[in-house]
Order: C-alpha cells, then sequence, then structure tokens
C-alpha cells in the first residue's frame, strides 16, 4: 500500500528549495501538486540520455518492438501513478481531476502507451465505480489498484447510439446474478487486468434502460468460461496490449452490476464526463513532445545557409503549434475544473473539448511536419520521436470516445442551451481558470446528463464587455476588442442557427453542417477558456508570460482564423514574444502549457 | 417564460409526439406507431434526450432528462407526460421556472 509521504523524500527537492527564492509563495496544495510532477519527471529521467531506460531512444526501442518498457511499469508502481486515479477518500491521491490530467500529461510526454498501457486504462474503467459503485466495490477497486493492479475497460462505442442497439454482449439475469457472453474487442490489458468494467446488455428490450455497467473480478469466475482473443497489431500505441475478450456462460453475482441494473447508459454518460475533459488534458503531453522535436530540429539544422528557425514559415508554423498547445490546456483547464465547479453544466463542455482539443493537436503536428521534412517519417535517431508521438495521438484519443461521439452528445443540447443560457444566463465563476487554484471536491452526483446551463459561453460574453471597457490589454486593446465582438457576434448567429434546427438535425443523422455548429461552438468555448485564464493571470506575478496579453491576442487570433474571422492587425512584437517564450522553454526545458513545468528531473 | 395553458390531455399530447416523431425520423406520421419503442426507430440514447427539450419548450415545464428513457414509447410518455401537467395544474406549479 501506499504511503503518500514516503513517496516525496525531501532530500530530491533541492529544486523546490531553490525556487522558493525566487517564486512567489504558492498553496500547501500546489506545492504538493508540484512535488508529485517533480518527482515523476525525476523518475523519468533526461529523455535525451542515451543510457536513460526511459529516454527516447529506449522509448522508441520498445515501441518497435511494440512492447511497454518492462522497468518503467516498476518505476511508475514505485512512484504510485495508480494512486492519481483512487479517490483520496480510498487512500489514493486523487482530488482534483485537473491535477490528474497534468500528472498524467507527464508520462504522455515521454511515452503515450505507457501512460494508456500502464494508467490511463485503469482511470477510465475505475471512473464507473467511482461514480456509481457501491462502498465495497470502491473498495475492492481501490485495493486493487492501489496494490499495482489493473482494470480494463470494455464499453465499446458507447455513445454511437447505433452500436449500443446492436450491442450483443449479454449479461443477462439469471439466479440472481447474471451470464455473461459475447465478445468485447480491442480492449486494452483486457488479458492481464485483474478485474474488467464491461458494458453488457442484461434486457434483451430496445432502449437506454436495457444495459449495465459491471464490475468483473477475474479471480472470482470460472476460467473455463473466459477467453482471450488475439493481440492486436496497431498504427500507434504498439505498445499496449489491445487484445479481446470472450465470455461462454459465464455465472457473475448479481452484486458485480455498478449501479443499477439499467443504468449502464446513464452511468456511462456521467461518468464519460471526467474522462472526456481529463484525457484531452493527458495527450496534450504528446503535442509537446511532437513540438519540442521539431523546434530541437529547427534549432540544430542549418538550410539555405541559415539555421531553420531564421526562416519565417518555420517560426510562424511553431509558434501556431505553441499557441494551439495553449489554446489546447485553457480548454482542457476548463474542463478539467468544470466536473468541480459547474458539475452540472460538465456534459457539454467536456464532450467539446473531447471533441476539439484532439483535433487541435492533431492539425498542429501535421503543420509542424512540415517543418520537419523528411525527418517526419524516419523512426529512430533524434527526430524519431516525433512520427512516434504522431502515431499515439489519435489512438490515444479516438479509443475512448472519438469526435464524431462526443459531437453528437453536444448537438441535441445546442438548442435549449441557446435559448436557455446564451445571453442570459450568469458567467462561469472565476474558481473555473484557476490554473493554480484549489478546487472544492468532486460531487460526481451532481453530473448531469445534459447541461443545465452555458457559464462558459456567458462567460466570452462577460469578457467581450469587459474588453469595451478596459484597457488592461494596453497596446493589445484594439486587437483584443475585434476579436471578441467577432466572438460574440459567432455566438448571436450560433444562437440563431441552433433555434432554427430542425428535429432531424439534432440526432445522429443531423446533416453535417449541424457538426459544423458544433465546431464553432467548440471554438467559442475555447475561446472564453483563453480569455478566463488571461483575466485569472492578469495580476500574477508568478506567471509572467501568460499574465502578459501577446499570448492571448495571439490565440485567440487562431480561433479566430480557425471561424473564418477578419483577422486584426496585431502590435509589433506580439509573434516574437510567443516565439521567445517557445524557445526559451525549448532551451531551459520547460513544458509548452499553461504550467510551464520543469521537465527531465533537472531540479 | 411560457404563456400559461389550459391542462393537455393525453390525447393532444400523444398527437403532439407523433408529431414529433415524424419530424425527427423524417417519417409520415401514420407510420409511427404508439407502442414501438424510440430505440427501435433509431433515436439514440443521446437524441432521445433532445426530446425531453422539446417538452421543456412546448408545455414550459421541467421533467428528468430520462423520462424518455423510462417510458420508450409515445404511449407511455404521452400518459406519464399528462399526469405530470394533471399534478402540476393542481398544484398551481405549472408554467415552468
Amino acid at each position: 500500500m501506499l504511503n503518500d509521504t514516503s513517496l516525496y523524500p525531501s532530500s530530491g527537492h533541492s529544486s523546490a528549495a531553490d525556487a522558493s527564492e525566487a517564486d512567489p509563495p504558492v498553496g500547501a496544495a500546489e506545492a504538493e501538486v508540484r512535488a508529485r510532477v517533480d518527482e515523476l519527471e525525476s523518475r523519468l529521467g533526461d529523455p535525451r540520455d542515451p543510457e536513460n531506460p526511459f529516454g527516447h531512444a529506449a522509448v522508441l526501442a520498445a515501441d518497435e518492438r511494440a512492447e511497454l518498457i518492462a522497468e518503467a511499469e516498476v518505476m511508475l508502481t514505485e512512484f504510485g501513478l495508480n494512486a492519481e486515479f483512487v479517490p483520496r477518500a480510498l487512500g489514493g491521491r486523487l482530488d482534483r481531476v485537473d491535477t490528474l490530467g497534468r500528472v498524467l500529461r507527464g508520462v504522455f510526454r515521454r511515452d503515450a502507451s505507457l501512460g494508456l498501457g500502464y494508467g490511463a486504462t485503469s482511470l477510465l474503467a475505475s471512473v464507473s465505480v467511482w461514480a456509481g459503485g457501491t462502498d465495497e466495490q470502491k473498495r475492492r477497486t481501490a485495493e486493487l489498484l492501489l496494490g499495482g493492479g489493473r482494470l480494463a475497460v470494455a464499453f465499446h462505442e458507447l455513445a454511437h447510439g447505433n452500436d449500443l442497439v446492436r450491442n450483443e454482449f449479454s449479461a443477462l439475469p439469471q439466479d440472481g446474478g447474471y451470464l455473461l457472453n459475447g465478445r468485447k474487442e480491442v480492449i486494452n490489458n483486457v488479458e492481464r487486468a485483474e478485474a474488467l468494467v464491461l458494458f453488457a446488455r442484461t434486457n434483451t428490450a430496445p432502449g437506454s434502460r436495457s444495459h449495465s455497467v459491471l464490475l468483473v473480478d477475474k479471480a472470482a469466475v470460472p476460467a473455463d468460461r473466459i477467453g482471450y482473443l488475439p493481440r492486436f497489431a496497431t498504427a500507434g500505441m504498439r505498445g499496449c496490449l489491445i487484445g479481446g475478450v470472450e465470455f461462454t456462460d459465464c455465472p457473475l453475482p448479481g452484486d458485480a452490476v455498478v449501479g443499477t441494473e439499467g443504468g449502464g447508459v446513464e452511468l456511462a454518460l456521467r461518468s464519460f464526463q471526467l474522462t472526456r475533459s481529463c484525457v484531452p488534458s493527458m495527450v496534450l503531453g504528446n503535442a509537446d513532445t511532437a513540438l519540442r522535436t521539431v523546434v530541437g530540429f529547427a534549432v540544430d539544422r542549418q538550410l539555405y545557409g541559415r539555421s531553420v528557425r531564421e526562416i519565417p514559415h518555420a517560426r510562424a508554423t511553431l509558434t501556431g503549434a505553441f499557441l494551439d498547445l495553449l489554446v489546447g490546456d485553457c480548454m482542457a483547464l476548463a474542463a478539467t475544473r468544470a466536473v468541480h465547479v459547474l458539475p452540472e453544466e460538465a456534459a457539454v463542455i467536456a464532450s467539446s473539448t473531447k471533441y476539439l482539443v484532439p483535433k487541435l493537436l492533431g492539425e498542429a503536428t501535421y503543420e509542424m511536419s512540415v517543418v520537419l521534412g523528411a525527418n517526419f517519417y524516419v523512426r529512430q535517431g533524434e527526430y524519431g520521436a516525433f512520427q512516434k508521438h504522431v502515431r499515439d495521438l489519435p489512438v490515444a484519443t479516438l479509443g475512448h470516445s472519438g469526435a464524431a461521439a462526443c459531437q453528437a452528445t453536444v448537438i441535441p443540447q445546442l438548442p435549449r442551451l441557446a435559448r436557455r443560457s446564451w445571453f442570459s444566463g450568469p458567467q462561469a465563476p472565476e474558481a473555473l481558470f484557476g490554473v493554480h487554484d484549489d478546487l472544492p471536491p468532486l460531487d460526481t452526483d451532481r453530473l448531469a446528463l445534459v447541461s443545465g446551463g452555458d457559464s462558459l459561453a456567458a462567460s466570452l460574453l462577460a469578457a467581450a464587455e469587459a474588453a469595451e471597457t478596459s484597457t488592461d490589454a494596453g497596446e493589445y486593446t484594439d486587437a483584443l476588442r475585434t476579436l471578441v465582438r467577432g466572438f460574440t457576434g459567432e455566438l448571436r448567429a450560433l444562437r440563431e442557427e441552433c433555434a432554427a434546427l430542425a428535429p432531424q438535425d439534432r440526432t445522429v443523422l443531423a446533416d453535417p453542417r449541424v457538426y459544423g455548429l458544433a465546431d464553432r461552438y467548440a471554438l467559442l468555448l475555447a475561446a472564453s477558456a483563453c480569455l478566463g485564464v488571461w483575466r485569472g493571470q492578469r495580476d500574477e506575478a508568478a506567471t509572467p508570460f501568460l499574465s502578459e496579453p501577446a499570448w492571448l491576442v495571439a490565440a485567440l487570433r487562431r480561433i479566430a482564423g480557425r471561424l473564418g474571422h477578419a483577422l486584426p492587425p496585431i502590435p509589433d512584437g506580439c509573434s516574437e514574444a510567443v516565439w521567445d517564450e517557445l524557445l526559451a522553454r525549448t532551451f531551459d526545458d520547460r513544458s509548452f502549457d499553461l504550467y510551464d513545468t520543469p521537465l527531465g528531473g533537472q531540479g | 417564460m411560457a404563456v400559461p395553458q389550459p391542462t393537455r390531455t393525453e390525447a393532444e399530447f400523444r398527437d403532439w409526439l407523433i408529431n414529433r416523431l415524424s419530424l425527427y425520423l423524417r417519417r409520415p406520421e401514420d407510420e409511427i406507431d404508439l407502442r414501438v419503442p424510440f430505440a427501435e426507430y433509431g433515436l439514440d440514447s443521446v437524441a432521445a434526450l433532445s426530446l425531453f427539450g422539446d417538452i421543456e419548450d412546448e408545455y414550459g415545464f421541467y421533467l428528468e432528462p430520462t423520462v424518455v428513457w423510462d417510458y420508450p414509447t409515445i404511449a407511455g410518455l404521452a400518459r406519464f407526460v399528462a399526469s405530470q401537467a394533471a399534478q402540476r395544474a393542481a398544484t398551481g406549479t405549472g408554467g415552468g421556472e
């Protein structure tokens, strides 16, 4: 069993002591999170060290062998990574979903296969238990994870209605328990996990009350009723052990059901809000390493008699990618904090985040690949990490719930939110955007199937109003006003289009144009999150880059560009400020996100 | 928000739901069976939830989103919504938020 106090020997954190002389003091909770992040970074070590068993060379070699690094799994067990997934009340360290993403991001920066294959899979499985399980199920699940065990999740594209109706895996009631029959395919860790969280049909009637979530302790079922399918070979996340399972007349006790019988769809839609908000936060780590690799190339490589970084197009591309990471992190921050601060509204925020952030990151990595040239597809050497992260990124984000599934969750809710909340509801509390601030406890019972309001959209309007009268943005004031006017105009147009949506366009059969509405809406939420983060950081001496308006205006321009808005002129030095920050963070090995974390155990 | 209206009968709710379903499914009203579950028509879990928003829109009172799952046919849902409407009319809580 893990013991929190033993994890962080004070001798291992001289960096914290050094930093405290220069930086203003942080709260106890923030200091504790930083200690965890630093501890993980120092265990992962210098990625460029060829002797490091967890360095890029070792990660690439393991990927070529389609294996996870065994020593890395041992190291993560020693670190107690599983404790990040277990609520504090049950003996773990999970008390904030934003922190969960922030810590796991470190593993994803190094090796997403490890991040998913060692860890996040157990999280995706266990959230159902935390949100719907009995005390006994929670206790057993916590004990399993804290003891270094694994939980696999077999849900199958749940958000796709048609898949649900066609789901053939059954757990029909029998003798006070259930009888499992059928297969689940493409399931991470299915064979080596000690327990499974299954989504199964428990009633033959059609509809949304015929499925249940079941917790299956493999040791408690007859071994001859469970079999495994061959491992799937995958394009990305090659090290992950992705397989399948088949049950044949396998009896399960009645207390295996998580939540209520027939409550599976509801439980999944609620608990997915936790994972849809924090998986994008984790995969920011992939994009971080991809960008770091390409910036390293741009700095090292000479072309046309100059360094690649002197080529304006390369600089613009890399600056844009950095901005996309910041936009993604602002949105991930708002989503992971929304489940605490605005649980009744988290449904739409989480799904919009899970839709947009992986898309932004995927497109950013594609743009970066142009700078790398032939080094894009070379699978070894100094820049080989890039192609691995590019391959891993879509697997990490599609596996759980794809973009279309997330949009299908958002679309039916838009007309109601447009009518009830936009231009009339209250704005989000400042706590939604607190990069380093504490959060109220998570109450999963308050997560709603349908968002009851839309404070994040209302915050966009509040920020727009503030921008009209405030000159906080200094020389960026005019550009900021133009940008936010564009966003409020966009929200107004969206409101009209949503009000006019025909009923048939509110289902998965919706006209593709409707998916465009959900895309524009997600971009507006992202803009609101950026504005919220900046407004919260404006007076923070500890975050000089985030407190300045340059990044904000540059980031909002990226969003406005995606929306097809006319882009306002920006003051001289705006792009340079972002580029300089990118280079400084590259040279100092600091993360390309809101946290500006020192990497590689340099402390 | 909503203009106060006399309590609707179950039959009126049923007719209105048939009309909604025919719009959602792009099928003529006379092809829609009162007792066939929404899911069999291909109205998936999440889209079914938007029916609850329509009820709120049309009648101005709030129901749990999951009523559409718990009463998954036109006949069942109309009966439930009518009973809710009658209850609200009796206790004077109709008219929504």
